[in-house]
């Protein structure tokens, strides 16, 4: 009890020990330094943030309503033509562009759930006081560290039909030994979020240990002594205190799903057919591969307009909630 | 969101820059000739080198190779920049229409036409005169490969055919000694090996190496990837569906095992669970088969007629803004030298594209195991040479892993493929301007 009335009173002496003079003006001009400060250490990143993203946002905008081609000197307004190819089901992308954003949509389907739950679950368990905590902090955050190139090599070795341990070990109790994990459905699925899972959810755990660390000690005592049990303090305590983490996990994780590429690319192939082919591996093939830079920037922005919507509805739902939890 | 952004950003800033970059540019200089009797004596020039050999051999090879050309060209300094051919393949386009390209590179066969048809490559007529080439210095058809529309853009350096490759202590487990050369044979050694619980070959569904045998059995069996001018697919024809049908069959049968991953087949040669792989002559350098007991021999005659997937790759002069004619001409000297003395570069498990190079007989002597590869030159077929052709293959593989994985029937996967393929085609026509 004590702790929570003293906090507030020494924060504002914190902030008077701060201030150099005590007139309004020596105030407001300390203001206009700070923040004048504040934006010198911004420029770097913000003068990177135009050079990278801004501008090539706004040529990638003008490309999707060109007929662009780098065989061609001059680049002709085609207005919405390479959008509306996207909707006719006559042109030559629209099919594969919209099978690779099914593609996609079950990947992210399939891999949030686990993305949020699995580290969820397992910063509960490091949180608890258990020894050698840091060390499984480390070991479950390890494999973020490793680049999708060698999780591609080291996973396909594992899961190859024929010659992989996986398959081999599953043999030796019992199990089927001729699972195509890189290679057919749906264990193509499996095999892209478990690889998923395996390689980021150490990220994840790492952001909810923090939450859960920033959860007050004295509300599971609270609630321990009106006799909540432990799912009734996790549910009432635990969940609630994490929300805005929560928010901040599912939204980027669902982007990050969304963007999925080098699994796919490395360990399926996106194969069978173009099963497990993305949208982001198509839209690369198609600009980078294959010339069709207009069609492809249209395609990026249409993923774009659909991410951008995802994570406003993720936003508005978890926000209000966070607010009424407040209230 | 932010990571599409960006990589949806990333694309558009490539863009942008080529925007910028070509604004300015242009398309000037695109014709100049340049002539080479295979000694440059102009003025003192450097000229830069791109190439995508980073891997095997080769980074110590051709390091080795420049400096000994530069030492015996006072007036010539080659720098080589290697980088990976994805790279080139992205960076070169843009960085010819700069002005900021390489002198001479070294592209793929099925590159040539793209690039020529963006005029990004000098036209090499007079090169070729001048350095004193023609067709027969080089094994049927790859000279013609850096053809397009009637003007050679590109001289040969090396060839890749496709091989099949023996384990032949799996093969002697079912008591037989000889390769098999023709489909009873090869049929008969499946067979056998079936017998003793081996299944013979593994096929797969992907570029390495399944979409290289089927392209070889389309062509054994009389048929053909396109049409003459390129306009339409015409391997879901009877050949195709024969040569796919074969594919699919190893599998019913129970030749081949079926899911097979990528490159799982050449990992099973070496781990001995299987006879016969059908490779790129690549694979002869392959470390790991130091300790197998292996050999190599031109795959079998499955289909009507003797025919074999190879790949090739070429010299190309690129067209600079504002090339000098002079770098040029050193850089034809420097082609000249190095195909000369491409011998050392069987090292690097490809065929020299030059005939009294290849047929030299220490060649053989120091890489015997290219032999078999070098014997099937005289029936090899090369990719096929169209602006944008990479998109239209790309469907032939995606359409025999959809028939291997058992999803369509070989018919079905190739008609849908030739159908998306002609699409394909109608609109490179547009695109490069047909």
């Amino acid at each position: 009890m004590a702790e929570i009335v003293t906090t507030p009173a020494v924060a504002p002496q914190r902030e008077n020990a701060g201030e150099s003079g005590g007139t309004p003006a020596n105030r407001a001009r300390g203001g206009r330094r700070r923040t004048l400060i504040a934006y010198l250490f911004l420029a770097p990143f913000l003068i990177l943030f135009l050079t990278f993203v801004v501008a090539p946002a706004v040529f990638g905008l003008w490309i999707s309503v060109t007929d662009y081609s780098p065989f061609s000197d001059v680049q002709n307004f085609v207005g919405l033509q390479n959008y509306i190819a996207l909707f006719d089901p006559n042109s030559t992308f629209s099919g594969d562009f919209w099978q690779s954003m099914g593609a996609t949509a079950i990947f992210v389907i399939l891999s949030v759930p686990c993305l949020v739950l699995i580290p969820l679950g397992i910063a509960l368990l490091l949180n608890r006081k258990i020894r050698a905590a840091a060390t499984f902090r480390t070991v479950f955050f390890a494999p973020y560290v490793l680049g999708v190139a060698v999780i591609g090599v080291i996973w396909g070795y594992i899961l190859d039909t024929q010659s992989g341990i996986l398959n081999h070990l599953l043999g030796l109790i019992g199990l089927p030994d001729e699972i195509p994990w890189t290679v057919n459905v749906p264990w193509v699925w499996v095999t892209l979020v478990g690889v998923t899972v395996w390689w980021t959810m150490g990220l994840n755990t790492v952001i909810f240990l923090a939450g859960l660390k920033g959860i007050n000690g004295d509300l599971y005592e609270a609630a321990a002594l009106d006799g909540a049990g432990p799912w009734r303090s996790f549910t009432s305590v635990t969940i609630p205190g994490l929300r805005p983490v929560m928010l901040f996990i599912t939204t980027t994780t669902v982007l990050a799903s969304a963007n999925m590429f080098g699994q796919s690319y490395l360990l399926t192939a996106g194969g069978p057919g173009n099963t497990t082919r993305t949208a982001i591996m198509y839209i690369a093939d198609q600009g980078l591969s294959q010339n069709n830079m207009a069609p492809a920037a249209a395609m990026s922005y249409i993923l774009f307009a659909f991410l951008a919507v995802i994570s406003f509805v993720n936003f508005r739902f978890q926000r209000e909630r966070v607010e009424r939890t407040v209230a | 969101m932010k990571k599409a952004f960006v990589r949806a950003l990333g694309i558009a800033a490539a863009v942008g820059l080529g925007v910028a970059l070509t604004g300015c540019g242009g398309s000037s200089g695109t014709t100049g000739t340049v002539s080479g009797d295979g000694e440059y004596d102009g003025p003192k020039v450097d000229i830069t080198f791109w190439h995508g050999w980073t891997g095997g051999a080769a980074p110590t090879l051709v390091p080795k190779l420049i400096e000994k050309f530069n030492s015996e060209h006072d007036n010539i300094v080659v720098k080589n920049v290697p980088q990976e051919w994805g790279d080139i393949a992205a960076k070169m386009p843009l960085a010819i229409k700069a002005g900021k390209g390489p002198d001479v590179a070294v592209l793929h066969g099925d590159d040539l036409a793209t690039y020529a048809a963006q005029k990004l490559l000098l036209n090499a007529d007079d090169i070729v005169k001048g350095l004193g080439y023609s067709a027969d210095d080089f094994p049927p058809g790859v000279y013609e490969a850096g053809d397009y529309k009637g003007t050679q853009y590109a001289i040969p350096w090396s060839v890749t055919p496709l091989g099949l490759f023996v384990n032949k202590e799996v093969l002697s487990q079912a008591g037989i000694t000889d390769i098999p050369t023709d489909q009873e044979s090869y049929t008969a050694a499946l067979e056998a090996l079936k017998g003793v619980g081996i299944q013979g070959e593994w096929v797969d569904g992907y570029v390495f190496t399944g979409t290289f045998e089927f392209e070889s059995l389309l062509w054994q069996f009389g048929g053909d990837l396109y049409n003459e001018d390129v306009t339409e697919a015409t391997f879901n024809s009877d050949a195709g569906v024969q040569a796919l049908t074969w594919m699919t069959d190893l599998i019913k049968d129970g030749y081949s095992p079926a899911n097979v991953a990528q490159d799982g087949n050449i990992k099973a040669l070496l781990a001995g669970q299987t006879a016969f792989n059908w490779n790129g002559v690549w694979q002869t350098t392959n470390s790991a088969f130091a300790d197998l007991d292996w050999a190599a021999a031109p795959v079998p005659q499955i289909g009507t007629e003797k025919a074999v997937w190879s790949s090739s790759t070429h010299w190309v002069f690129p067209a600079n803004k504002g090339q000098d004619k002079n770098k040029t001409a050193a850089a034809a000297t420097f082609v000249k030298w190095m195909n000369d003395n491409s011998a050392g570069w069987a090292e690097t498990g490809e065929l020299p594209a030059a005939n009294d190079v290849r047929n030299d007989p220490t060649l053989v002597q120091n890489y015997p195991n290219l032999q078999p590869f070098m014997d099937e030159l005289e029936y090899a077929h090369y990719e096929t040479v169209s602006p944008g052709i990479a998109e239209a293959n790309a469907l032939i593989t995606t359409a025999i892993n959809e028939a291997l994985n058992g999803k369509k029937t070989p018919q079905e996967a190739l008609d849908d493929a030739a159908k998306k393929a002609d699409q394909i085609l109608k609109q490179n026509q547009a695109k490069y301007g047909g």
